[in-house]
Parts: structure tokens; sequence; C-alpha cells
């Protein structure tokens, strides 16, 4: 029966018209049937037809009573109750609109936020049991920041550990391939045999390498990315067994990884065997897989323990060393986290904001229909009737705004996936979707957002008195007024903490961008490469020295230089050096700094100064006493107040060379804009050949023109040595802040959509109170109040609206410093500048705001005011 | 709207009983609204007489409980109608509101003639 009457309240609801003609055809059947009947009995056909009609009653009215008997379930009243909301939102759509609209920039911006907060720190990372992987790091004496592995100390770890049931270490590696005769450099990743069996993901096709092997001697295999299986072989299925052309070598093809497979902040194209080589330094990370049942902590501390044992076995590696273990999703996405949360707690503003706007509008709404409220409450509509039918208005606003708003989230979101560079490293962006989870989420924020606004237009209609509404004309209904200036002045604040925090991060964004990086990064080229191995060291030396000379050939080159790791990358060479006069100084008390291996022509390639001494020339090569060049920061650490020219130092590099200094150059920030500089001890690629070299190459105009010129001029070198990535220095600076840069642009947006809200609920508030004051003004001009006067009423009563908003809000931001803090660069969170500004800024608005209702109410003719009374 | 003067003898249609007419009216075959009333009225002696203010109300909801069923059928003298019938759920109801009619008689004729 339940059924039965379910289908009618359906069949009822959807075929109503229907329904009401079958209803009507029935009861005309009944008068014809009564009709014949009579003329059967021999009354004339319009005598029986009058007889007939008489005798039925009032069709209207059994009609009328009949429906009522159709009743309404609870689900039929919702429907009609959205019917009916429905059909007045529709009378009035420029008021539907801006509701709606609102609210789908609201829930479209949070659903985007929350759909980067999802996919990049809440969900799992795409391996079985991803919880168990860490990241195994070692801590340089005194720091926190967590340091690549020395090889010796994997093993140890790997070898005694009883937390961790697979551990595996692995390295960067740019790798030469040369496919058709032409080469290039694509990332790669050089790994010890237990990589994939820790990271527990089987290959799409072939094998991976086989776990629990030590390699000493390296097998020629290689397993490929997805993506380079598509890219080098078009995803030909014979691929296994192939052989590809790595340095000169030929890799056997042994496994193909499934798409998308690749730890979260690495691109790598191909996995190479990495054997275990104790002599290598710090150079290696570390993943590890728990046990079952093993906490991350108990993990963490185990690895402490066995870092003592190491420090106490080589003091001379080891001596201050700790190490730690970090779960792998912390590690990649730790970084972005205190941002992530900012904005994702911004949005909430952005999204209470719109809430605060809409209830106020639909107060405003309310008040007009307080009558129509009324009659329904007179008529019998219990109270419950009338807050469920506001709560259905609410709903059907809501549902729509959250309807708009997934097409508004997902082109936000596309935009933004597409429009950021590459070289941003947000971590795990690609994994990052409208998913399942995300919609839920937009549709849990809509039905919230709708209880919010609601909440106070509802709570308002019930207070109301019928018999006193009913009696009263409209003109003197100040009912939820109060709880609309609240409102206002709630969003008042809450814009300012919005728009301090992007006066905040736009402050410290140019601060940042500001910075005197110490070179001229404009009209500078780069060219990163691994250089390809040769029989002895030092030619690969002169490869770097004939590719260089070619360069300065070029015409528009003015000059060019090389390093081993660029500036911008948040990454150098360190180790430590000291006067090769004193006794080498104790472990923990050595002074370590940063080591760029370059040749001459870089600092004038990069116009940094020298500040003392001489650059390194042609005859600083082999076989004449080894030199040295250092900063600022460096000659101040090892030589205060001395002159450093001359001095000869002790440098822990390879082969452990004494170097003569030969000169002092000025300082550079060398890591990032934020970073200041380290100590830098700079020695030529002549005397220590490095293995990577970036080429630095000035020009006299934009050196993108160059660009051929300068592979060309490589090629010419080696044909087979590849180039990592041409870019200019320019673009390296700017994509080194593009993080805060795209920070303080996401939070300007929403500071803007704030101060937008905000001044369209004030210009709406004082608007609506002008409107309803007319009378009161048009008796204040009568008697004799100035235009003036009244604009300065008008204006101040938006004033103190603002001003008691804004002090809220100053107090709120005091109470939310710590949050934005992590975001800000040499800015504080309190700074006055910005505090101040964003204050004026915000009364400027909320006077213009409430201008245009002032001269209104200014305008307006009292004696055509009164009249309308 | 009051009668002609030759239904002046009927008597209200004692309140609760006109699901009990209809009910009993179906349980003999499918019928439309005028059939009904017209038999009610025939059956009772020209005594009962059903209002269509209380007919069709009525009708209407006895199908919404789901005690009658409805479908349009052409009657005997060609004419279309919406002939009502009784369910299964409706010929239980028809038994549960004959013994509460018997009930009611037996009290009230207890009350009437207190032997």
């Amino acid at each position: 029966m339940a059924m039965n009457s379910l289908r009618f309240v359906f069949r009822r609801f959807f075929r109503r018209t229907q329904l009401e003609k079958e209803l009507n055809d029935e009861l005309a059947s009944h008068i014809a049937m009564e009709a014949s009947l009579r003329m059967q009995e021999g009354e004339s056909p319009e005598a029986a037809r009058q007889a007939a009609l008489r005798q039925f009653g009032n069709v209207e009215l059994v009609a009328e009573v009949t429906r009522s008997k159709w009743g309404f379930t609870w689900l039929e009243q919702a429907l009609n109750d959205v019917r009916y909301a429905a059909r007045g939102f529709v009378r009035t759509p420029l008021f539907s609109a801006i509701v709606i609209a609102t609210l789908a920039l609201g829930i479209g911006s949070s659903t985007t936020i929350f759909s980067l907060l999802d996919g990049i720190l809440l969900h799992s990372l795409p391996f079985t049991e991803s919880k168990q992987l860490m990241i195994l790091g070692e801590l340089p004496p005194r720091t926190s920041k967590l340091n690549v592995v020395w090889m010796n100390n994997f093993v140890a770890w790997k070898e005694r550990n009883r937390s961790f049931q697979s551990m595996a270490a692995f390295i960067n590696l740019p790798i030469n391939l040369v496919v058709d005769k032409t080469s290039e450099q694509v990332p790669g990743l050089g790994v010890t045999a237990d990589f994939f069996s820790t990271l527990g993901t089987a290959p799409a096709l072939g094998r991976t390498f086989r776990p629990g092997e030590y390699w000493t001697d390296e097998p020629h295999e290689a397993v490929l990315s997805y993506g380079a299986w598509q890219r080098l072989f078009d995803g030909a299925p014979d691929v296994i067994g192939k052989t590809i052309s790595i340095v000169g070598k030929r890799q056997e093809i042994i496994g193909v990884m499934p798409p998308g497979f690749g730890l979260p902040d690495q691109t790598a194209e191909l996995y190479l065997p990495l054997g275990i080589d104790l002599h290598d330094g710090r150079n290696y990370s570390v993943i590890a897989r728990l046990r079952q049942g093993v906490s991350t902590d108990a993990a963490n501390a185990e690895i402490g323990t066995l870092a003592a044992q190491t420090a106490r076995e080589n003091v001379e590696m080891n001596s201050g060393w700790s190490a730690t273990a970090v779960p792998l999703l912390e590690h990649s996405v730790g970084p972005v986290r205190p941002a992530l949360l900012v904005l994702f707690a911004a949005v909430g503003l952005v999204l209470l904001l719109a809430c605060a706007n809409v209830a106020n509008l639909l107060l405003m709404r309310a008040s007009g229909r307080s009558q129509e409220m009324s009659v329904r409450l007179a008529l019998g509509a219990s109270r419950n009737r009338i807050l469920g039918q506001l709560l259905i208005e609410s709903l059907l606003l809501a549902v729509c705004g959250g309807l708009l708003s997934v097409p508004l989230g997902w082109t936000a979101l596309h935009l933004l996936k597409t429009s950021l560079p590459e070289s941003l490293h947000i971590p795990r962006l690609n994994e990052v979707t409208l998913n399942m989870r995300v919609l839920l989420f937009s549709a849990g924020v809509s039905i919230l957002s709708a209880v919010v606004f609601g909440l106070a237009p509802a709570l308002q209609s019930l207070k109301r008195n019928v018999s006193e509404d009913l009696h009263e004309s409209t003109r003197s209904v100040t009912s939820g007024r109060k709880v609309r200036r609240l409102l206002v002045m709630v969003e008042i604040a809450l814009a300012l903490v919005l728009v301090s925090g992007a006066g905040l991060t736009v402050r410290s964004f140019l601060r940042l961008a500001s910075v005197n990086s110490g070179f001229h990064a404009e009209n500078v080229l780069t060219a990163r490469m691994l250089l390809l191995p040769v029989e002895k060291e030092e030619y690969r030396a002169d490869r770097v020295k004939e590719m260089l000379d070619r360069i300065r050939a070029i015409p528009g080159v003015v000059a060019a230089g090389s390093i081993g790791i660029l500036p911008m990358q948040d990454t150098n060479s360190g180790t430590w050096y000291y006067d090769a006069n004193r006794p080498e100084p104790a472990p923990n008390a050595r002074p370590e700094g940063d080591v760029s291996i370059i040749t001459p022509g870089y600092f004038r390639a990069m116009r940094i100064p020298m500040i003392r001494g001489r650059d390194f020339g042609a005859d600083d090569r082999v076989g004449v006493p080894a030199v040295a060049i250092l900063n600022q920061t460096a000659a101040r650490m090892l030589f205060p107040g001395e002159d450093p020219v001359g001095k000869r130092l002790k440098v822990w590099w390879t082969n452990t060379p004494t170097v003569e200094v030969v000169g002092v150059v000025a300082d550079i920030r060398h890591g990032s804009l934020s970073t200041p500089p380290d100590p830098c001890l700079f020695m030529p690629n002549d005397q220590q050949p490095f293995p990577f070299t970036s080429l630095v190459v000035r020009t006299i105009g934009k050196p993108a023109g160059l660009v051929q010129a300068i592979r060309e001029q490589i090629r010419m070198v080696d044909a087979e040595q590849g180039i990592a990535k041409i870019e200019e220095m320019q673009q390296m600076v700017s994509d080194s802040i593009a993080r805060p840069r795209l920070e303080a642009t996401v939070l300007t947006l929403f500071g803007m959509i704030a101060l937008g809200l905000a001044s369209i609920g004030l210009y709406g508030l004082i608007a609506f109170s002008v409107a309803q004051r007319a009378r009161e003004i048009g008796i204040r001009v009568a008697l004799g109040a100035s235009r003036a006067g009244i604009f300065r009423m008008i204006l101040g009563d938006g004033l103190r609206l603002t001003l008691i908003g804004g002090v809220a809000g100053l107090v709120a931001i005091a109470g939310l410093t710590r949050f934005i803090r992590s975001l800000l660069f040499e800015v504080q969170p309190l700074d006055p500048v910005t505090l101040v500004s964003v204050t004026c800024v915000l009364i400027v608005v909320s006077l213009l705001a409430c201008y245009v209702p002032a001269r209104r109410a200014t305008k307006a003719d009292p004696a055509a005011v009164l009249r309308e009374e | 709207m009051a009668g002609p003067a030759r239904y002046q003898n009927r008597i209200e249609i004692l309140q609760g009983t006109l699901d009990l007419l209809i009910l009993q009216t179906l349980a003999r075959g499918g019928q439309h609204g005028h059939g009904i009333s017209l038999a009610i009225r025939a059956r009772s002696g020209e005594v009962l007489s059903v209002e269509t203010g209380s007919l069709y109300p009525a009708l209407h909801r006895l199908e919404k409980k789901g005690w009658l069923d409805s479908e349009w059928k052409v009657s005997d003298n060609n004419q279309r109608a919406k002939y009502y019938s009784l369910t299964k759920a409706g010929k239980k109801q028809l038994a549960a509101e004959q013994d509460r009619w018997r009930l009611l008689v037996e009290a009230v004729a207890g009350v009437l003639d207190p032997a």
C-alpha cells in the first residue's frame, strides 16, 4: 500500500494537469448520465441538463473538495514548495541571479581549493600500503634540514635495521639518450636493486630489477617509464629485450612501468641500476618500507640510534650527524602544506562572506514579504510549514549555486593546472581532479551554506506577530534591521582579514622580487648537461673549454663561462675547508660551506664583481698550483679581518687539494632569493673537473635567438653530447619565486572578491535603509535639514558600520598571525604599512558604496515623499 | 441547493457510514460515481441520498488509501465514465467495516430497547 500511495503521489504530482482534467471529466460524466437518465424519463434535453446541474450542486466546490482529498505527503509538500519557491525566484530574476552567482563564486572557489587540498594533501600516494613508505635522510650538525645520505650509512642502515622490510637508495641522473643520431638528456633515476620492490609497484611489461642484490658491477639493464615507452618506442609491445643507447653503453630494456608511476616529486623517464660505491660522498636519497605493525615513530627512533652508532664508528664523516625518517607523503607535500591550508582558510572566509551577503539579500526580500508570510500564518499555515518553505527556498538557491559552481571550479582548476610553470614544483598537481570526493564536498558545502544563510531570514520570519504585521503598512518594518547591520559588519571584518592577507603576501612577494640577487640575470642563457665520460678526466674540462671558445665566437655573445650547479636551484655542493696553516678543526667545528666549480668567464657572464685579487685564467690548469676564489661570506668566515688573497686552504674535495686563494668575489644569493648567501669556495674546472656543467652565456640583446647557434656549437664539439635544459637565467629567477607569486595572486583574487562582496552588502544595506527612511528623510528636509546634512548622515551611518567591522577585522588578524607567517618573506604578519593601507582602501571602498544611496537620499523631493503616504 | 421536493424524506448519511456504503455497493461489481449514488438511493428505498460533494471526495480518498481501483470505461448506454472497483485491501476493509457496523447497530439497539 505504501508503494501504491507513493506511486499515487508521484503520478499526481507530475501529471497534475492530467489528473485535474480527469476529475473534471469524471464530474461531467456524472452530470451527463444524470441528464440522459432524466431524458429517458421524458424531460426535454435542456430541462434535463438544467436539472442535472442543479442536482449536482456547485461543480467547482465538489472538485475543490475532492482535490483536497488527494492530500499532501511531506514529499509532495516539499516538491510543491520547490515549485512555489522556483516560481518566486523566476519572478525576481535579478535578485535570483545575484544570489546564485554569489553562491556559485563562493562554493566554486571552495571546490577548487579543496580539490587541491584533496589531491595533494589528503589523497594517499599511488603505491600499495603507501603509508608504510618513508624517506630516510641525514641531519647535518646543528641543523634540522634533511640532507642526502652517504652510501656507507645507507648500507649500515639497510643491514642493521629491524623496522623496515626493504630499503633502497636512488639518485637523480640526467640520462644522455642517443636516438636517431640526435642526442638529448632526459631526467632519470639511478636506483639500487630493491627500489621497485620497496615501492611495491609491478611493471606494466617485463620485469624490474631483482631485489636483494648489491651491484658492484652494474648490469646493463634499464626500466622505462610509461611516457618514455610511448615517446621513444611508440608503445611497441615487443620493446622488452631491445637495447637503448645511453652514454656510449647499450642498456637492455627489461621492463616498462605503468602510467603515473613515479615518486611524487620526480619525473624520471628511465630507471638505471645504481651500484654501491662506498667511496662516494653524501649524494643519495633513501626510501624504505616499514614492516607490518611498526610505527613511524619507532622507525624514526631506530634510525636515530643507528645514526648514533655510525657517528661513533666513522668520526671523520659522521661526527655530529644524525638521521631521521619522514613519511613519504609528508616529505613530498610538507613544503606546500602551510600555503594550501592558508588558501583553504581564506576560501572558507570567502564562502562565509558570500553566505552573509546572501543572508542579507534574503532578509531584505523577507521584509518585503512580511505581509505574504503573515497572511499565510493567518490562514492557518503552521510555523513549521513556513520554516520548511523558507528552508526549501534557501536549499533551492544553494543547489543552483552548487550546480553552477562545478563548471566554475573545473574551469578554475583547469586554468590553474595549465597556466602554472612546470618549474613551480607543486607536488602531485597532476593527481588533482574534481573527483567524487570533491563533488561530495561541494554538495556538502552547498547544503551547509544554505543552512548558514537561510537561518537568519527563517528565524526572523518566525518572530513576526501576525496581527501587527497585517495592520501596519510596510513603511515602518524594521524587523531584521539589526541582523542585517550585524551581517554587514561581519562582512567588512572578513573582507578586511582577506584583503590584509592579500596585502601581506603581495608585499612579501614584492620584497622577494626586489631582493638584490648579486648577479644580473637579464640577457643570460644557460645550458645544463651531464658531461659524457671520456678516457681521462681532464679531457672533460677540455670539452667544456672548447664549447665555451666556440660559443664566445658567436656574434652577439658578450661573455661565456660555466658553473657546476646553477643558482636558483635551491641546491649546491657542500663540504668543508680550513686554513691550511692551522691544525685540522675537530669534526664538530668544521667550517662548512658551498663549493662551486667554474670556468673563467663565469663571473663576467653573471656580472658578479671581483672584490680583491683576480679571476681564474687559462693558466690555472692541471700541473700548476691549485687555486681558489672565495665569496665575501667565506672570506669573513675563514679570515676575519685579514686579506685572504695569498692564503692557502685545505679543501675536503676529491683528492683533498690544498689551494691558494687568488681572489675574493662579491656575494650572490645562490640557493634562492630568500636565502642569504652561504660561504662559497670557487675552484676552476680545469683543476677540479666536475661531471656536470652549466654553460652561462651573456648576450647583447634577448638571448632567445641564440639558442640554435649554441646547440649547434655544442653538437660540433661532440655530436653525442645531449643537453638537459636550455633556459634563460631571468626565467629561472622568476620561476624560483613562482610559488609566492601564485599565493599572492590567489589571495589577491580572494581579497578582491571579498571586498566586492562586502561593498555590495554595504551598498545594499544603505540603499535599502535610504528607501525605507524616505519618509523620515522627507520630514527632515521639510523641517529644514540641509541636503549636505542628510548626505553626511547617510555616509556617517555607512562609515560607522565600516569602522566597527574594520576594528573587529583587525582584532581577528591579530589572532591569525601565526597561520600566515610561514608564507611571508621579511614582512611581519602585523606589518603596519600593509594594515594601514588596507584599512584605508576598505574605508574608501565603503564610502564609495554609500555614496550612491546617499546622493539619492539628498535628491528626494520631500513633498513627493510625504504625499505618497 | 436544497433538493427537489420528491427527495424530502431522505435522511443524511451517518458520518462514517459512507465508506461502508460505497464499499458494499462496489462489492457487487465495478461501478461509476453516478451509478453508485443511484444504487445507494435505490437499495435504501429512496431513503439514503449521497451528495456529490461527499461522494467524490470519498471515492478519491478511498482510492488513495488503496481500497479502490479505477479505470475509464464506456457505460451500457455508450457514455465514457470512470469505473471504480474493490481492491484486495478494499475487500478486507469492507469486512472490517461490516463488523464495525453490526457492532454499532447492536449497541444502538441495546440502548434503544433495554431488555
